[in-house]
């Protein structure tokens, strides 16, 4: 993904040769860019704002005023994979964080500090608005260390979802380095919406005479069976 | 129902619970109380109420708000243009991770781990389209088209004015979670039902009706 770019550039030597970069600044067990499942396990929200920042000291600091920033992660913790879309709005300046990129999900709950465990591609755009969208498979890495281990090793997705509100997302600038917006997780749904038990539908398959009764009940149940794979088959494929 | 409970990923002990009254929920339900409206002074419960009363789906074990903004809870739901003025009940998320339905197809809900009204965050309002035997509260949503006017009054009695911008189907399994429920910044309202084709084999609609309102 190229926003993983600019990380390189600061992390790395510049104007060292590409592929020079790419060797020493991806790890075989880092995160990697995939297609979006076709199925989710749970879905979280975060409206980022600019009053919740913490600083490593565990101080309250203020953000950037005026800036906000929405995190929406949809997650399938059985592949191990989190989509993001991620929109900043009136933050400016360039990004800088010590991890290998700047937006994170942190183990933080509301008004404490806490290490990174996933780093995002940081949202690209002007001053007034930044988005960045995708799915990234763990293992994941931060390219912090602690205790001589990254950040990111032992955490799973499991972990976010037995207990979202004990993590926040946030964005790092020059002048924000503590963050310039944050927020806490909260769980919202995933998949449709099952508010119908068809009583509006077309009628067409409804009871035949007794004639047919028997014969329409075989159909019926080969229709079943047949109309079961196939949502099987479209949900796990 | 017709989602398999080995992709749940927690509340073990619910899952059981909550999967048999999914079985009479939404996809089959609400085909003995359709007489619903007489007790529409009750609290009645989603469909999953085993696992996910209020205040499950977010951190409110210490006191934190739920949802992702300020506002007050939504009281009343009116829109005029088809006849709709209900008082909604609270939703949370099942334990399949979809949202919460009203058992009583006579009924509106809301999800009480998002926006409300007057704050920031998307207001989610649903209602079921027909029970097995008929129309339901929200038989007549899909007719309503750009320009329309939703009212929802909040505890506090303001009544906030929403204006609908677009509606939108959407197959039900590659449902738009980010522009339906994820965080905004500022005041939005979204209204759901169901539509499109009826799958009897899984007792579900594949589409649903998706409407955004933002405040007039």
């Amino acid at each position: 993904m190229s926003t993983t770019r600019p990380v390189l550039r600061l992390t790395a030597l510049a104007g060292a040769a590409a592929l020079t970069l790419a060797a020493t600044a991806a790890p075989a067990s880092a995160e990697t860019e995939v297609p979006e499942p076709d199925s989710f396990t749970s879905a979280f929200t975060v409206m980022a704002t600019p009053d919740t920042i913490i600083n490593p000291d565990g101080e309250a600091v203020p953000g950037e005023e005026g800036a906000t920033g929405t995190f929406t992660f949809r997650v399938n913790s059985d592949e191990e994979i989190i989509c993001y879309d991620i929109t900043l709005q009136g933050v400016t300046g360039e990004y800088e964080s010590p991890a290998k990129t700047a937006t994170h999900i942190h183990a933080a709950p509301a008004g404490q500090g806490g290490p990174p465990r996933i780093a995002f591609p940081n949202p690209e755009g002007d001053d007034s608005s930044r988005t960045s969208s995708g799915c990234l498979q763990g293992p994941f890495t931060t390219g912090v260390e602690a205790d001589g281990a990254d950040t990111g090793d032992g955490f799973t997705l499991a972990d976010l979802e037995a207990d979202p509100a004990s993590f926040s997302a946030d964005t790092h600038t020059a002048e924000f380095v503590a963050g310039a917006v944050r927020g806490q997780l909260t769980e919202i749904p995933v998949g449709g919406v099952d508010t119908g038990a068809g009583g509006l539908a077309t009628t067409t398959e409804a009871a035949g005479t007794g004639a047919t009764a028997a014969a329409l009940t075989g159909v019926a149940l080969l229709t079943v069976v047949g109309a079961a794979g196939a949502v099987a088959l479209r949900r796990k494929a | 129902m017709t989602r398999p409970a080995s992709r749940r990923r927690r509340r073990a002990a619910a899952v059981a619970v909550v999967a048999a009254v999914l079985l009479a929920g939404c996809g089959g339900g609400g085909g003995d109380s359709g007489d619903g409206a007489a007790g529409s002074d009750d609290a009645p419960a989603p469909t999953s109420s085993g696992s996910a009363a209020p205040g499950v789906t977010a951190e409110s074990s210490d006191g934190t708000p739920e949802g992702t903004g300020d506002g007050d809870e939504p009281v009343r739901v009116e829109i005029p243009a088809i006849g709709v003025d209900e008082a909604p009940i609270d939703l949370g998320t099942a334990a399949n991770g979809e949202l919460e339905v009203p058992e009583d197809p006579d009924r509106v809900g809301w999800f009480t781990g998002g926006g409300r009204p007057g704050g920031r965050g998307p207001t989610v309002v649903v209602g079921h389209l027909d029970a097995v035997d008929g129309p339901a509260v929200f038989a007549d949503l899909p007719d309503l088209v750009a320009g329309d006017e939703v009212v929802v009054t909040t505890a506090d009695g303001t009544a906030v004015r929403y204006v609908v911008d677009r509606t939108e189907d959407v197959p039900q399994d590659e449902f738009p979670t980010t522009a339906v429920f994820g965080a905004t910044p500022d005041d939005q309202l979204r209204l759901i039902t169901c539509t499109g084709p009826y799958d009897r084999a899984i007792g579900r609609y594949t589409e649903n009706r998706v409407v955004y309102a933002s405040p007039a």
